[in-house]
């Protein structure tokens, strides 16, 4: 009995075997060879199941001391076959990593247009970097040119305030020189009334002597 | 052909005017008040040749007639006139003969002070000043002038041309290693402009040089004074100028010339050092490598 057990055993673990090796292949193959493919694994499946049943049986005949462990090996080999049913499943409807590759073009692995991505990135951050001095620069530069201009602005602050000192004072002047004009012509004009006064009396005596001169003959 | 024309009537002209000059000390003309009125078209006529000599690019002949018609206006007691005489002379020989032209500006200032204006006199030792600036190169003089300059400019409180003059004594001053008057100016000019809303972004750069010169003649002051300085001044404390300055210092501790040098050439990356600060700072530098050398 056992040794039947054994038997199938041997025979699951190469049907097994063989089903993985298929299933493996399978999506990277397309139309004929895929169909006929599918089919292999779909009756290797099939006595896969049956030797499942078949080791039931022969488990079922067992005393039931020894059982336990055989027991558990079945259901171990129960799992990996549905393992291997959910694979099939699995690859048939699956796309391989060419069929992706023909759909998106000549990118060859993923792997290196990540890496251009990246040198992509740290070039963007360098020239902007870059940029961000050389603003800097122009700003400090400004600076500095504001300064001058500040330092010229005052200087001519102050020369201004000194022509309008100095205008005040002219006027000022101007106005002192202007009366003092004026105080001259008035005094001129005052000469001019006594000198003419003067003459008149002058001349008045003179007549005044003449005319006594004349009566006192 | 036109210039030739005029010099050849300025030539007449001169001639003329020295006739007149020579007849008026005859006696008859003397007499009769005469002498008054040929010495002034005398002058006129001096000052119509030099005219003509300009155009015609003859510069020493101009200052020559200039300078004869400023003599004869102070004969005629018309200082202002001399002294303007003087002054077109002076401009007319700085193209020629600078030696010249400072006699005559010369001349020109000992008017105007004694006449009481001494914003002009100011300026013109500004002139003359940078005639020894750039064509005789004498850079002594030059500080002379502008020392004297300054002082009329303060005398009259007219303090930013003041402080213009005084920090180009400062510049020169420490061009030649006259490091405590240096000092002594550079700190005066930033303590008046820290307050003047005007001018205080510009005191950050004279406490700056100021400390360089410190920094020169020892480090210990440095330290102290960049102290004192951010104290007076909190403003100067962020500036990038004071970040080098205790860089530097570390540096100097170190005696590391490598971190010196780093440091310099992070400051000159964002704002370029000027002739004077790449002086002083290889001056600093000499003194590290001075230093290192004698450890050995």
């Amino acid at each position: 009995m056992s040794s039947d057990f054994e038997a199938y055993e041997q025979d699951f673990g190469t049907l097994t075997a063989e089903i993985t090796n298929k299933i493996g292949r399978i999506p990277k193959l397309g139309g004929e060879e895929k169909t006929q493919l599918v089919l292999n694994v779909d009756k290797q499946l099939e006595e896969v199941r049956e030797l499942m049943e078949q080791m039931d049986l022969e488990v079922r005949e067992i005393p039931i001391q020894s059982r336990g462990m055989y027991q558990s090996r079945l259901k171990s080999y129960k799992g990996e076959m549905e393992k291997l049913e959910k694979d099939f499943k699995r690859s048939r409807i699956a796309y391989s990593d060419e069929v992706r590759n023909e759909l998106l073009g000549e990118d060859a692995g993923s792997s290196e247009s990540q890496r251009a991505h990246l040198l992509d990135n740290t070039e963007k951050l360098e020239r902007s970097s870059r940029r961000l001095e050389a603003g800097y620069q122009i700003a400090v530069e400004t600076e500095q040119v504001g300064q001058e201009i500040l330092a010229n602005l005052h200087s001519d602050r102050e020369k201004i305030q000194r022509s309008r000192e100095r205008l005040r004072e002219t006027d000022a002047n101007l106005g002192k020189s202007s009366r003092i004009l004026t105080g001259m012509l008035r005094r001129i004009i005052q000469n001019r009334v006594l000198v003419f006064v003067l003459g008149a009396t002058i001349l008045l005596t003179i007549i005044l002597a003449i005319y006594f001169n004349v009566r006192g003959h | 052909m036109d210039t030739s024309g005029k010099e050849k009537e300025a030539m007449q002209l001169m001639a003329e005017a020295d006739k007149k000059v020579k007849s008026s000390g005859s006696f008859l003309g003397g007499m009769f008040g005469g002498s008054h009125h040929k010495v002034e078209d005398a002058c006129e006529m001096y000052a119509r040749a030099a005219n003509m000599f300009k155009m015609a690019k003859n510069w020493t002949a101009a200052g020559n007639a200039f300078c004869q018609g400023a003599r004869l206006h102070m004969q005629l007691q018309n200082k202002l006139d001399s002294a303007t005489s003087f002054v077109d002379a002076g401009n007319a020989y700085k193209k020629a003969d600078p030696q010249e032209a400072i006699n005559c500006i010369n001349a020109a200032i000992d008017i105007y002070t004694d006449m009481g204006r001494f914003t002009i006199a100011a300026k013109h030792h500004i002139t003359i000043a940078e005639v020894y600036e750039s064509e005789l190169v004498d850079i002594e003089k030059a500080i002379a002038h502008y020392e004297q300059a300054a002082d009329y400019y303060k005398g009259e409180e007219s303090n930013s041309s003041a402080n213009k003059c005084l920090l180009k004594v400062g510049h020169y001053s420490a061009q030649l290693e006259q490091y405590p008057k240096a000092i002594e100016i550079y700190e005066q000019v930033a303590t008046n402009t820290m307050d003047n809303p005007l001018l205080k972004y510009n005191a950050k750069e004279y406490f700056f040089k100021a400390s360089l010169c410190h920094f020169i003649v020892d480090e210990l002051n440095a330290k102290l004074a960049i102290e004192k300085y951010e104290e007076m001044f909190p403003a100067f404390a962020d500036s990038r100028e004071c970040k080098l300055l205790k860089k530097l210092l570390d540096a100097h501790e170190e005696q590391n010339c490598e971190a010196f040098t780093e440091a310099v050439k992070e400051f000159d990356s964002i704002s370029r050092l000027d002739q004077w600060l790449t002086t002083m700072l290889l001056r600093i530098k000499k003194t590290i490598q001075g230093d290192a050398g004698d450890l050995k």
